[in-house]
C-alpha cells in the first residue's frame, strides 16, 4: 500500500471528510423522515451542517473538577475509529482484492470505541448523572455485544470466511432463513449501538437531562454529534456488506443503485423504529438482548451451520 | 565440578540469584537500602546472564546424569520474560518497600524466586521441573505471608491449591515415566493413546492450570491478589506464574505429547469457561486488586483458547496474550500498588480523583486498562485478533463449537472493558471520597514510577509494532505462523493519530487559542456539592456522590446471572472450599467416633491389636 496515498484516503475520500458530510446527510435523511411521520415539514438538507458549525463556534465549557484532557480527547476517539473503520468498508466495497484476513474482526472492535468514547468522556465530565448515562452506556455495549457477534458469524459461516473480500463475493446471505433472522438480530444491536430510541437510556433527557452527554458543549458536543451521524450512515453499509454482499453484481450503476437502495431501507427502519418506540429501561434492555435476541441469533447461527 | 556449576553460563541464572538472595538475606538490618539496591542490581544482572543464552538458543548441558539443563527456542522466550519482569518488580519495589516491614525476606524470596523460575524453564528433566515448582510453591506462601495476618488464608489456600497440583503432576509424572521410559523432555512426545497416557496428560495439565490460574484450579488467585501487597501479586500470579504456567502447558501440547482433538476441545472448553466466569466476577468486585486478580484468571483464558485451538496461529497468539498480559497485568498491578501506597486503600468506595493527583499512574493505568480490554491498536488487541484467527481455523475440521467459543470470547472482552472503565472510574475519575480530600498525596517515587511507565510504553509498542518486535522477535521463531495479509497496525495507528490530530487542531481553531471556561457541573440545576445516589446512609464514609462501584448491579439482577452470582458467593466452585467441605465431612464421621469414654477406647485398642496380630500371622504363613 501506498502510504501518502492511504492518508490521502483516510481524510479524504472514502475516509474522514467523506463519511463526516455522508454521514450529515444522513442525518437530514433522519430528520426528513422522523418530520414525515410527525406530520410535519422538516429541515433543508443543509441544516446538519449548519448546526454543527454553530457547535464549533461557541465557547468551549468544560466541567470544574473534570479530567480536562480525557474530556477533550474522548470524542476524537470514536471519531477517528469510525472514520477508520468507514475506510476499511469503503475499500472493500470499491476493491474487492483490498481487504485483509480478519478484517471483519477489525471492524467488530473499532465499532466499539465510539461507545468508549462517550464511556469515558462522561466520567471525566465527574457529574453524577454523566456518570450514570455512561455506565448505562456500558451495560448496552455487554448486553448488543453477544447477540451481534453472533449474527455477525452467520455471513461467515456461510461465506467460509472472515475476510470482506470473500463476504462480498458470496451467496448473499440475506437469500437464506438464516440471514434473514441474523439481520433481524443486526437491526436490533444497530439501534443499540446507535443508542436512539428505544435504546437511548444513556442520554434519557428526561430522566438524566443529557446524561452522558450532559456536561458537552460547543466543539466537543460537535464533535460526538458527528460521530453520530457517521455512526448513522455507516452501520448501514456493514450490515448492506454482511448481508447484501453478493447482491452487488453486474455493472456499476447496478450496483450502486441496488447498495444505496438496501442502504436507504435499512436507515429507513431505524428511523421509523425509532419514531414508533417508546425508551425502555437498561435492565430491561439487558434482559432483551441476551434473553430473546440472543436466541434468535443462535438459532440463526445453527441454521447457517444445517446449510439453511 | 562446583565451579563449572557456578560459571557455566546455564547455570548462572539460577545459580546467581540464589546467592544473591542468600548475601540479602545475611545482610544486617542496618544495611537495609544497600540491600535493597542490591536486589536490584541483582535482578539487572539475571538479565545479562539470560541475553546472551537467548540469543543461542539450542544448548544442552549434562553435568551430573540426573541434571540435564537444556535451552529452546520456547523455553529461552520464557526465560528472557522471566529475568525482565523479575527486573521490572525488583526496581519498582525499591520504592515500594521503603518504610515497610520484612524487607530482608521480602527480597530474597524475590530473588529466589527469580532463580528457581529460571531452573524451571531450564529444566530438562520433568522430575528437576517438579522439585523447582515445589519450592516456588513454598516461596509463594512464605512471601504471601509477609503481607501481614490478612494474607495467611490466602496464602494457605494458594500452597494448599498449588501443592496439591504439585502432587497431581508427581502422579503425571511418574505415569509418563513408565510410558516413555524416560523422565526428559526432549524425547519423542507420548501418543494419547491409553488411559494411562491420558493420566499423565491430564494430571500434568493440573500443575499446568493450578501456576496459571486457571478454571478449575483458579480460586487461589483472587484471594491472593486481594490480600497480598500489589508488586508480589504483579510478579507472582500476574507475571511468573502465567509464563511458568502456559510455557508447562505449550510443552505438554507441543513436546510432551500429541493431544487428540477431543484433548484440543477440552482445552478451548476450559479456556472459554475460564474466560467468562472470571469475568463476570470481576465485574462486581469492590476491591482493586482482587478485581484486578479476577482479571488474571479471565486472561488465563484467551491463552488456553490460543494454544487450544491446535493452530500454528492459536498457538502463537496464545503465547503472544502470555507475553502481552504479563505487560499489562503487571503495570495494573503495579498501578494498584501505587494507589495503596498513597491512599492507604484499594477499596473502590473509598477512592476516587486520583487522576488529578497521580496523573502518571491514571495515564498507565488507562493505557493498561484499554491494552486488557482489547481496544486497538494496543497489544491485547492484536494478541486476541490472533486467537480469534486461531479459533475460526480451528473449526476448518468440521467441528461447530469454535462459533460458541469466538462468541464467549468477544463478550468476554466486552465485559472485560466494562469492568475496567468501572475501575477508572471509581478510582481516577469520580469525585473523592473524604479521606481522600483530606489527604495529601503524591507520586513522586521515581523507582515506582518507572517501571510503570516503561510496561505502558511496552503496551503500545507491542500493539502497533506487534509484527516488527514481540512476534518477529519472539513468538515466531518458537511457532512459525505465515499470516496472510496481515491487520497493519502501524498504518491503522497513524490514521488514528491523525483524525485526532485534526480533531485537536479543530479544537484549536474554534476556542479562541485553546482558552477554555470552567463551569460548575450542572446536576438538575440544583446548587448541591454531595447528591447521595447509592442506598447508603450518608455519612463520613459515604460522602461521595456515585463511586461506580454499584453499576453492575442491574447485571447481577439478570435471571440466568443472579443464581451463578449467588452460587459463586457460596462458593460452590472454589475447589479449596470443595475440597475443605469433603474433608470436613470425613473428619465429622471420625470424631463421631471419639466418645471421650476410656472403655470404648480400650475396646477398639483390643480390636486393632487383634487384627495386627492376624495380619501378621496371615503373614507368616
Amino acid at each position: 500500500m501506498n502510504g501518502n496515498m492511504v492518508i490521502v484516503e483516510f481524510l479524504l475520500f472514502p475516509g474522514l471528510l467523506f463519511t463526516a458530510i455522508a454521514g450529515l446527510l444522513t442525518a437530514w435523511v433522519d430528520r426528513k423522515v422522523t418530520a414525515m411521520v410527525q406530520m410535519r415539514v422538516g429541515p433543508p438538507l443543509l441544516q446538519p451542517f449548519h448546526d454543527i458549525r454553530k457547535l464549533f463556534v461557541k465557547e468551549t465549557c468544560v466541567p470544574e473538577g473534570g479530567a480536562i484532557g480525557l474530556f477533550l480527547l474522548a470524542p476524537l476517539l470514536g471519531l477517528a475509529a469510525v472514520a477508520l473503520a468507514s475506510m476499511i468498508l469503503w475499500r472493500a466495497l470499491l476493491d474487492v482484492e483490498a481487504t485483509f484476513v480478519g478484517d471483519l474482526i477489525v471492524l467488530i472492535y473499532l465499532f466499539v470505541m465510539p461507545a468508549l468514547g462517550v464511556m469515558l468522556g462522561s466520567f471525566a465530565s465527574r457529574n453524577p448523572l454523566a456518570s450514570i448515562g455512561g455506565s448505562r452506556e456500558v451495560k448496552l455495549m455487554i448486553a448488543y455485544e453477544l447477540p451481534m457477534v453472533l449474527a455477525i458469524l452467520v455471513p461467515v459461516i456461510q461465506a467460509g470466511s472472515i475476510r470482506l473480500g470473500d463476504l462480498l463475493t458470496a451467496q448473499p446471505p440475506i437469500l437464506s432463513v438464516s440471514g434473514v433472522l441474523a439481520l433481524l438480530v443486526s437491526i436490533a444491536c444497530m439501534q443499540a449501538k446507535l443508542t436512539i430510541v428505544p435504546f437511548d437510556m444513556p442520554e434519557a433527557e428526561t430522566e438524566l437531562s443529557g446524561g452522558a452527554l450532559i456536561e458537552y458543549s460547543g466543539p466537543p458536543l460537535a464533535m460526538f454529534k458527528l460521530t453520530r451521524a457517521m455512526m448513522l450512515f455507516t452501520l448501514p453499509i456493514l450490515l448492506l456488506v454482511l448481508f447484501f454482499g453478493g447482491l452487488l453484481t453486474g455493472p456499476v450503476w447496478q450496483r450502486w443503485v441496488i447498495g444505496f437502495l438496501v442502504w436507504f431501507v435499512l436507515v429507513a427502519i431505524t428511523i421509523v423504529l425509532r419514531n414508533t418506540t417508546p425508551r425502555v429501561r437498561i435492565d430491561q434492555a439487558v434482559r432483551f438482548f441476551w434473553g430473546p435476541v440472543s436466541v434468535v441469533a443462535l438459532v440463526a447461527v445453527v441454521l447457517a451451520w444445517a446449510g439453511w | 565440578m562446583l565451579r563449572s556449576l557456578l560459571t557455566n553460563p546455564m547455570a548462572l541464572p539460577v545459580v546467581f540469584p540464589l546467592l544473591a538472595g542468600l548475601v540479602c538475606l545475611l545482610l544486617p538490618n542496618a544495611a537495609s537500602r544497600l540491600r535493597v539496591w542490591l536486589a536490584a542490581l541483582a535482578a539487572i544482572v539475571v538479565l545479562a546472564f539470560v541475553w546472551p543464552l537467548f540469543q543461542q538458543a539450542g544448548q544442552t548441558w549434562n553435568p551430573l546424569p540426573w541434571l540435564t539443563l537444556r535451552t529452546d527456542l520456547l523455553s529461552v522466550f520464557i526465560l528472557l520474560g522471566v529475568a525482565f519482569f523479575g527486573l521490572v518488580v525488583a526496581v519498582y519495589s525499591v520504592g515500594y518497600m521503603k518504610d515497610r516491614p520484612h524487607q530482608r525476606a521480602y527480597f530474597t524470596y524475590l530473588l529466589w524466586t527469580l532463580g528457581i523460575s529460571c531452573g524451571v524453564v531450564l529444566a530438562n528433566d520433568l522430575l528437576i521441573l517438579l522439585v523447582c515448582w515445589g519450592f516456588l510453591a513454598l516461596i509463594l506462601y512464605l512471601m504471601a505471608g509477609l503481607s501481614g495476618p490478612g494474607a495467611a488464608e490466602a496464602a494457605r489456600k494458594s500452597l494448599m491449591i498449588i501443592g496439591g497440583s504439585d502432587a497431581l503432576m508427581l502422579l503425571g509424572i511418574l505415569i509418563y515415566w513408565h510410558l516413555a521410559g524416560t523422565t526428559r523432555m526432549d524425547g519423542a512426545a507420548l501418543a494419547l493413546d491409553g488411559p494411562l497416557a491420558y493420566m499423565a496428560f491430564l494430571t500434568l495439565l493440573a500443575g499446568a492450570f493450578a501456576k496459571a490460574g486457571a478454571v478449575p484450579f483458579h480460586s487461589w488467585v483472587p484471594s491472593f491478589g486481594e490480600k497480598v501487597d500489589a508488586p508480589v501479586s504483579a510478579f507472582l500470579p500476574a507475571s511468573l506464574d502465567k509464563l511458568l504456567g502456559i510455557y508447562l502447558l505449550t510443552r505438554l501440547v507441543l513436546d510432551l505429547f500429541i493431544p487428540t482433538p477431543g484433548m484440543y476441545g477440552m482445552l478451548m472448553l476450559l479456556g472459554a469457561v475460564t474466560v467468562i466466569a472470571a469475568v463476570l466476577m470481576a465485574l462486581v468486585q469492590h476491591d482493586l486488586k482482587r478485581l484486578l486478580s479476577f482479571h488474571a484468571v479471565s486472561q488465563v483464558g484467551y491463552m488456553i483458547l490460543g494454544i487450544g485451538t491446535g493452530t500454528a496461529i492459536g498457538l502463537a497468539g496464545g503465547l503472544f496474550h502470555m507475553l502481552n498480559n504479563t505487560v499489562y497485568k503487571s503495570a495494573l498491578f503495579l498501578g494498584a500498588g501505587m494507589v495503596e501506597k498513597q491512599t492507604g486503600t484499594t477499596d473502590l468506595d473509598r477512592l476516587g480523583g486520583l487522576a488529578k493527583l497521580m496523573p502518571v499512574t491514571f495515564i498507565v493505568c488507562t493505557i493498561a486498562a484499554l491494552s486488557i480490554s482489547g481496544i486497538p491498536p494496543l497489544n491485547g488487541f492484536a494478541s486476541k485478533w490472533m486467537i480469534y484467527q486461531g479459533i475460526i481455523s480451528s473449526g476448518d475440521n468440521g467441528s461447530f463449537a469454535w462459533v460458541l467459543w469466538l462468541a464467549v470470547a468477544m463478550l468476554g472482552s466486552a465485559l472485560t472493558l466494562a469492568s475496567f472503565v468501572k475501575v477508572l472510574h471509581a478510582t481516577f475519575l469520580c469525585k473523592p471520597s473524604v479521606e481522600i480530600r483530606q489527604m495529601e498525596i503524591s507520586e513522586k517515587k521515581g523507582s515506582m514510577l518507572l517501571p510503570m511507565i516503561v510496561l505502558a510504553l511496552l503496551c503500545v509498542v507491542f500493539g502497533v509494532y506487534a509484527f516488527q518486535v514481540p512476534l518477529g522477535f519472539l513468538i515466531f521463531p518458537v511457532v512459525a505462523v505465515t499470516v496472510p495479509g496481515v491487520w497493519w497496525s502501524g498504518l491503522a495507528t497513524v490514521l488514528i493519530l491523525l483524525a485526532v490530530i485534526v480533531g485537536i487542531g479543530l479544537y484549536w481553531l474554534t476556542m479562541r487559542g485553546g482558552k477554555l471556561r470552567r463551569m460548575r457541573t450542572y446536576i438538575g440545576g440544583e446548587q448541591m456539592q454531595d447528591v447521595y445516589l447509592s442506598n447508603d446512609e450518608p455519612g463520613p464514609l459515604r460522602h461521595v456522590e456515585v463511586t461506580g462501584v454499584d453499576f453492575y448491579d442491574t447485571i447481577e439482577q439478570v435471571p440466568g446471572l443472579h443464581r451463578y452470582y449467588a452460587l459463586m458467593k457460596d462458593r460452590v466452585f472454589d475447589i479449596y472450599e470443595f475440597l475443605k467441605r469433603s474433608a470436613d465431612y470425613f473428619v465429622q464421621m471420625l470424631r463421631a467416633l471419639h466418645t471421650g469414654i476410656l472403655p470404648s477406647y480400650l475396646r477398639w485398642f483390643v480390636a486393632g491389636l487383634l487384627l495386627v496380630v492376624w495380619v501378621v500371622t496371615m503373614e507368616g504363613r
